[in-house]
């Protein structure tokens, strides 16, 4: 649809209708749900990487005063997992243990003491087998099988390609092949993960609380998972202390709380340490890429071939949806006809990774636009002709199939280079200082979910009552983005009333329709093209009504700042509350529903694996960074920040803000100094002090630029503001880097210490390269 | 061993019988219901439980509850007055200082007590006050807006 | 919560004399002042003691004072008061820089003086969880027997972090400790040995009550190395301080972060050279290159904070010279 021509809400900063407890205290998020009468539920923890589980004796442990519940895998001999197809992993260890830090028992206990004391008295004999921690230990010839059923650790591997690379590159003026290593880093959201689980025995109900983005998977699993028919469950999403992509899928301790529940018939609340949320990981995995790229002297782009290799850690989880993200987002930016992609995603006996904010595509981003700088400056163009020669025709279809309605990269490369005032700053900022920039993009929502089932892909649902009040019922879930807040913006817009007059009712399984949550940056396009549609439905019928104490035609009424009234008529005005207790009359409380379903041409390419990838329409962004580097340290300081983002349309331009801001932001902490480090299996970053991510010291000034394209099927034309301008900020700082010192960094992250290294091996090679000539 | 102690909190006195080894985290928390101070970390890595104790700035999750006799604690839950916004919290909620909202109130507590000492602070003077706050969603851009604003909000009174 | 701090009880003496005295009763206590390490410390279950000794109380210890000599600055002082004590900021600006440097405002508001000098060793293969360190066997320093870091030596490697010793250690400071048998004073770098496991030589029954730093006329610096500006514990940090008075100037450096010790380190002795050559400032790196002896005790390479001290150091005395 297009962007109206007048709007009175959308389009304008807004507060989020939640914000007010958030900035009062009086959220509750999981942990600040009152636990008087709770259990206090604890994890035990393999304490090895690989092995077999010969026992686990739990008598001491059950004879214990005041423990009322110990279970172990013996207790749940269902998988789990987000992928129907890779459900490979049980809430608690059975048989092998994959990862130190794997769930192999709970218990519950009156108190924290008691389960502490109890978690210490359950003996666990394991047999310890050889571990894999690297891709190269986990392919070698006789390494051990973590799955029985996957030879060489191999999770999956994916091989597409499109048009010719060989042509593509026999026309190149210029080819070069790279190397990238990309650490792994985990989300490391603020709000460590918690549960609260409550079974009725007597009713065989169970209702969890939890910190999830996905309310609607949880609650499938906890089906299987616990063996109850899914209508007995409810899934509460309270308050989420943010996401990531840490919680787009069941993770296990919310299964292990919904079992001791079950167990003991009782309430049970689970607080994971912050060291257990970082063992819980789901991360982005440690990522190899090579990457071959064929330029004209134009700058234009004639091939690509790229090979991915992914460290997946124990289990499936997402990941083959992650190695066919990184594939298929190399297109969807730049006009590319030939390309060749080849992704290996291992198992490796660490936690495993996961979906997180920029799913797939960040490494390979990264390595695509640091390659691309590199090309330009052989070619001596300036990096943004480079992008410029590659820009994309909307409305088109890549080559692997994805769909392009609009696309602002043009505009979005416009705005930064003129606010960084880059043609007269670029490389003449002294040494130690420099300027790079990079593109990158996200999709708007998976065309396709994981679970797929026919239903549309949003559901929202409105009421009208007595009172005068319109309550919006949501399923998707609000994790600070604020997507509570589009919706009731856009219910208000549609129908035309005041944004006091909404409620939002969101996630609650018994009372909001079901949505499949929060990630892929789903739910401005999804949910609020499903709430537009609700609003025309309560919207239609308050016209009706109006209509008739109007004595006119439906068409002529219009609605405007709680007003009906017949366009151009002298006519009075009718109040909200006149037209509602008329439409109330005829049919009493009002429930109308909206829905938004996919189109079928906006779901990828037909061949394996087409789905991924595919999304109605995608964010653009370009950014400038600026930099400053310490040769005698090889500490980098980001000093400022230029990013413009195509978001289609701003439907609350304060959120997307805020949405840029934390997307740029998140990419610099990738890029500058977020890690994970294992020591044989045993994490060292499990802590806010050992993970760093930056301090508001360390944080730069960011000029965010807003662009809108108008996408024709996005609601009021927008698109996803979260996900887009994250992967461009690595390889930005990367190409700022080389700016300013000359340095051609080929890993992630750019910590002091990486980048003193490097230095100092090209010190060395430039002095053997004068030495011998 | 356990004692009495005698705190004021939010400008109410309470006593209460404490073990020594009790956190002023989990007595705010689960004895006082003042769930607003968060526990964000395993001890003094984040910030979130940040109150103010006689005005300062002070970590509650590193903090024992029997040292903290006959002092004054300050949380979240004691600044809005008769229900009405602080003038911190009015600038968080409306420049968008608070995405998830969990680092929100240990973030508005460190930056009242630099408020109370200079009530107009320019940016580095924020940073530094807001040093030992993590936010994982702003960038913290709007954080420091935010603080500016009530500042200035601040001045105009 | 769900999670619990061991048992332990907390004794809170208002004098000196007190706090010795319920020392003597119960040798194991663990000394608190702040806390901010200590606390993190007993949630890991890495402290050894059921009783607290809570020194904040001991207002005797909590007061910068002026005399004929230079300058007394009690152990309980908090490293908030000397981020922003004028007096100290005049004559021994590297300390004052050192205390703005730890950790977060709302740590330097209770973290001490003396919580600071008498902070623990940390190792990546200690600061770790109870299930960790089990699942690791645990290590030299508690609870284990060998050391994963130099596990054939026989030795703790865990580093010294604190980062006011190096700052003091080039203004020539004297620690004042208390005893059952009464006060003692000796250089600050006699309070250190290099070794991880018991790094300080405090007697049991021993109480760190002051600093005394003499009168100076030396400028001074104070830098670290870490990856954020802020919160970070210090990877290596170094002191430097000068006398302009004299000719050739004369420096002192001391370094921390490094080894199981802060100390201070000799300064390039060769007459020929002169501070304000540039031949000075590479022997300088070399000196520090050579004398400090990080390990794998943090994830970040042992080499780079070798490397990157030195620097540090040459940057700092360029600075001041």
């Amino acid at each position: 649809m297009n962007k109206p021509a007048k709007t009175s809400l959308v389009g304008r900063p807004a507060p989020l209708v939640d914000g007010i407890e958030k900035v009062t205290g009086k959220a509750k998020f999981t942990g600040d749900l009152n636990t008087h009468d709770a259990l206090v539920g604890r994890i035990l923890r393999s304490p090895v990487s690989h092995g077999h589980i010969l026992g686990i004796d739990t008598t001491h442990a059950e004879a214990l005063d005041g423990v009322e519940a110990v279970i172990t895998g013996k207790d749940c001999d269902k998988t789990y997992g987000v992928i129907p197809i890779a459900m490979n992993e049980y809430p608690m260890a059975r048989d092998r243990v994959r990862y130190r830090g794997e769930p192999v028992a709970a218990v519950a206990a009156r108190d924290a003491e008691t389960a502490a004391k109890a978690l210490d008295l359950i003996e666990l004999d394991i047999e310890e087998l050889t571990a894999c921690y690297t891709p190269t230990e986990s392919r070698a010839a006789d390494a051990p099988r973590l799955h029985d059923n996957k030879p060489g650790n191999l999770e999956r591997e994916v091989h597409h390609t499109f048009g010719s690379t060989t042509d593509g590159f026999v026309e190149a003026d210029l080819i070069r092949e790279e190397t990238f290593d990309c650490a792994e880093i985990n989300h490391a959201q603020m709000e460590p993960h918690a549960a609260l689980a409550e079974y009725d025995a007597e009713r065989d109900r169970l209702t969890l609380h939890s910190v999830t983005q996905v309310p609607f998977y949880v609650h499938l699993t906890l089906a299987r998972c616990l063996d109850m028919d899914s209508s007995k469950i409810q899934v509460v999403k309270p308050f989420v202390g943010g996401g990531f992509g840490a919680r787009t899928e069941t993770l296990n301790f919310e299964i292990v709380t919904a079992l001791l529940a079950h167990r003991t018939g009782g309430k049970v609340m689970m607080q994971l340490s912050r060291e257990e949320t970082f063992l819980t990981h789901r991360g982005r995995p440690n990522t190899q890429v090579k990457l071959k790229i064929g330029l004209a002297k134009t700058g234009k782009i004639t091939a690509v071939d790229c090979e991915v290799l992914m460290s997946g850690g124990a289990y499936a989880g997402y990941g083959l949806v992650t190695i066919l993200y990184a594939g298929a987002l190399l297109q969807g930016l730049y006009d590319i006809t030939n390309i060749k992609y080849d992704g290996y995603r291992v198992y490796t006996n660490h936690p495993p990774c996961g979906a997180m904010r920029g799913h797939g595509t960040v490494d390979v981003r990264h390595s695509f636009e640091a390659i691309l700088d590199r090309m330009a400056r052989d070619l001596n163009l300036d990096p943004f002709t480079v992008r410029r020669a590659n820009l994309l025709q909307a409305p088109m279809f890549t080559s692997n199939g994805l769909m392009v309605n609009s696309y602002g990269l043009d505009e979005c490369l416009d705005k930064v280079e003129h606010a960084s005032d880059w043609a007269k700053r670029k490389g003449k900022l002294g040494k130690g200082h420099g300027l790079g920039m990079a593109c990158s993009h996200y999709v708007s929502g998976a065309a396709k979910p994981v679970h797929w089932t026919g239903e549309p892909h949003a559901v929202v649902s409105m009421k009208l009552d007595f009172d005068g009040g319109i309550t919006v019922f949501t399923g998707a879930s609000d994790i600070g983005q604020g997507s509570s807040t589009v919706v009731a913006l856009a219910a208000a817009e549609v129908i035309g009333i005041d944004l006091a007059r909404i409620r939002i009712v969101a996630n609650d399984s018994v009372v909001t329709p079901k949505d499949n949550g929060s990630y892929s940056s789903r739910v401005t396009f999804m949910v609020g093209n499903a709430a537009i549609e609700a609003a025309r439905a309560m919207r239609a019928k308050l016209i009706d009504a109006a209509a008739e104490l109007l004595d006119t035609d439906p068409d002529s009424v219009k609605c405007e700042g709680e007003s009906f009234f017949v366009q151009g008529s002298s006519q009075s005005e009718l109040g909200f509350h006149e037209v509602a207790i008329a439409a109330l009359a005829k049919e009493g409380t009002i429930n109308v529903k909206g829905t938004f379903t996919t189109p079928v041409e906006a779901q990828g390419g037909k061949h394996r694996g087409g789905a991924v990838g595919s999304t109605m329409g995608f964010s653009y962004a370009a950014q400038v960074v600026e930099v400053s580097v310490d040769e005698d340290t090889g500490q980098i300081s980001v000093d400022q920040v230029w990013a413009a983002l195509d978001c289609g349309f701003a439907i609350n331009p304060l959120a997307v803000e805020g949405q840029i801001e934390g997307s740029v932001w998140m990419g610099m902490a990738q890029g500058l100094c977020e890690e994970t480090n294992y020591l044989r299996g045993l994490p060292t970053h499990t802590n806010l002090t050992d993970y760093r991510f930056p301090t508001i010291e360390d944080s730069p000034p960011i000029d965010v630029q807003i662009v809108e394209s108008i996408d024709p099927l996005g609601p009021f034309g927008a698109k996803e503001a979260g996900e887009g301008a994250l992967s461009g900020f690595p390889p930005a700082l990367a190409n700022a880097v080389a700016d300013a010192i000359g340095l051609d960094a080929n890993f992630l992250p750019l910590t002091p210490d990486r980048v003193l290294e490097a230095l100092i091996k090209l010190r060395r090679a430039k002095r053997r390269k004068e030495a011998n000539t | 061993m356990k004692r009495i102690v005698s705190l004021k909190i939010n400008g109410k006195t309470v006593d209460d019988v404490v073990p020594d080894n009790s956190l002023l985290m989990d007595f705010l928390r689960d004895k006082q219901g003042l769930t607003g101070t968060k526990k964000g970390c395993d001890g003094g890595e984040c910030g979130a439980c940040t109150v103010l104790i006689n005005g300062h700035p002070r970590l509650a999750c590193i903090t024992l509850t029997a040292s903290c006799e006959d002092q004054k604690i300050e949380t979240i839950e004691g600044q809005s007055k008769s229900g009405r916004l602080s003038a911190l919290q009015r600038a968080f909620h409306e420049n968008l200082g608070a995405q998830c909202g969990f680092c929100t109130p240990g973030m508005i507590m460190a930056a009242e007590a630099l408020l109370r000492k200079t009530p107009n602070p320019d940016i580095d003077q924020i940073k530094t006050a807001l040093g030992g706050n993590l936010c994982r969603c702003t960038g913290y851009t709007k954080i420091i807006k935010s603080v500016q604003a009530a500042a200035m909000s601040g001045a105009r009174q | 919560m769900t999670e619990a701090l061991p048992q332990f009880t907390l004794v809170r003496p208002e004098t000196l004399d007190d706090a010795l005295i319920a020392l003597q009763a119960t040798p194991d206590a663990a000394l608190s002042a702040g806390g901010t390490d200590l606390i993190v410390r007993l949630r890991k279950s890495l402290v050894g003691s059921d009783t607290l000794i809570d020194l904040t109380g001991i207002k005797a210890m909590n007061s910068i004072d002026p005399n004929e000599n230079g300058l007394r600055i009690g152990a309980g002082v908090t490293l908030d008061q000397i981020e922003h004590s004028d007096l100290i900021a005049q004559t021994y600006p590297a300390v004052v820089k050192a205390a703005a440097s730890v950790a977060g405002p709302s740590h330097r508001q209770v973290a001490t003086l003396g919580g600071n000098l008498c902070l623990d060793t940390r190792c990546v293969y200690l600061n770790q969880s109870h299930w960790w360190r089990k699942a690791n066997d645990f290590c030299l320093k508690y609870q284990g027997d060998t050391c994963h870091v130099a596990p054939k030596g026989n030795r703790c490697r865990a580093a010294f972090s604190g980062d006011l010793a190096p700052a003091l250690l080039v203004h020539d400071a004297e620690v004042e400790i208390a005893g059952p048998t009464g006060f003692r004073r000796e250089p600050l770098g006699d309070l250190y040995v290099e070794d991880g496991a018991t790094h300080l030589t405090l007697e049991p029954g021993e109480i760190l009550v002051a600093v005394n730093l003499p009168a100076s006329i030396r400028t001074s610096d104070y830098e670290k190395i870490r990856v954020r500006k802020t919160v970070d514990f210090p990877l290596a940090g170094v002191a430097v301080a000068c006398d302009t008075s004299q000719e050739p100037p004369r420096l002192w450096v001391a370094v921390t972060g490094t080894n199981s010790r802060p100390f201070l380190l000799d300064p390039p002795d060769d007459p020929m050279l002169s501070p304000a050559d540039e031949a000075f400032f590479i022997a300088l790196q070399k000196q520090v290159q050579k004398a400090v002896s990080p390990q794998r005790t943090t994830m970040i390479a042992p080499h780079y904070r070798r490397l990157s001290v030195a620097a540090l150091a040459v940057r700092l005395a360029r600075r001041i010279l």
